[in-house]
């Protein structure tokens, strides 16, 4: 089994079925083709997106439905084609799709922790081949708080 | 802002070198054809969000920050 330095993990073993390739990679990290989704039941519900060609890129990721319980995902034909889902349809996450989006933690810059819900990171469960799917005119917000004022979960 | 009104079929420039031309409008949208030199990069603004975000997000990912985020998803 391959197996991977990471700079957050240390060494984590992947079998090649996990790895999901990103023709265009995500914007601003062009050339960054190969991710593989790390999931573990103490970091639940968080996931992580770790880049095979670069051992210090990594995303936290949360499912959109636990970001969003109402979450409804939008693909034009070009996202359809791009995935290489089946055409005609709406894909449905969970079966034809794993659909998260990115969390961005806190900083100097915004004392909350946000998550991206106009740009979801979508990959085809199938075929193992993922994009940034941008929500252009959903009105869905790129800075998210995660946490309400009242600190409750988004899962509760 | 600079605003004007353009019918499809009708462009403008900006400086000597970049011309935009609104060639359909159908419901709420609107489709432009970019004529510029190669050396500028055209991107849809969304997509420009979403690579500062990205860029943004990457920094911050480290076992103290992700420890902090799981005691208040969990909690």
């Amino acid at each position: 089994m391959p197996r991977l330095l990471t700079t957050y993990f240390g060494e984590i073993d992947f079998a090649d079925a996990s790895v999901f390739e990103f023709p265009h990679g995500l914007p601003g990290f062009e050339t960054e083709h190969a991710f593989v989704f790390l999931r573990q039941p103490h970091t639940e519900p968080l996931m992580f997106m770790q880049s095979l060609g670069d051992p210090k890129l990594c995303f936290i990721l949360l499912p959109i439905l636990v970001a969003d319980p109402q979450y409804r995902v939008n693909f034009d034909k070009e996202d359809i084609a791009a995935l290489r889902l089946p055409p005609g349809r709406q894909p449905r996450i969970g079966e034809d799709i794993l659909c998260a989006a990115i969390l961005r933690a806190a900083d100097d810059e915004q004392p909350e922790p946000t998550v991206n819900l106009m740009a979801p990171v979508v990959v085809n469960l199938k075929d193992k081949i993922g994009m940034q799917v941008i929500q252009a005119d959903s009105g869905y917000s790129h800075r998210q708080p995660l946490f309400s004022r009242q600190e409750t979960s988004p899962c509760s | 802002m600079l605003v004007m009104r353009r019918r499809a079929g009708e462009s403008f420039m900006i400086g000597e070198r970049i011309e935009i031309e609104v060639l359909e409008m159908t419901g709420s949208r609107v489709k432009l054809g970019i004529v510029a030199p190669e050396e500028y990069v055209i991107v849809r603004k969304e997509a420009r969000i979403t690579r500062d975000e990205n860029l943004t997000a990457a920094r911050k990912v480290d076992s103290k920050t992700i420890a902090a985020l799981l005691h208040r998803l969990t909690s």
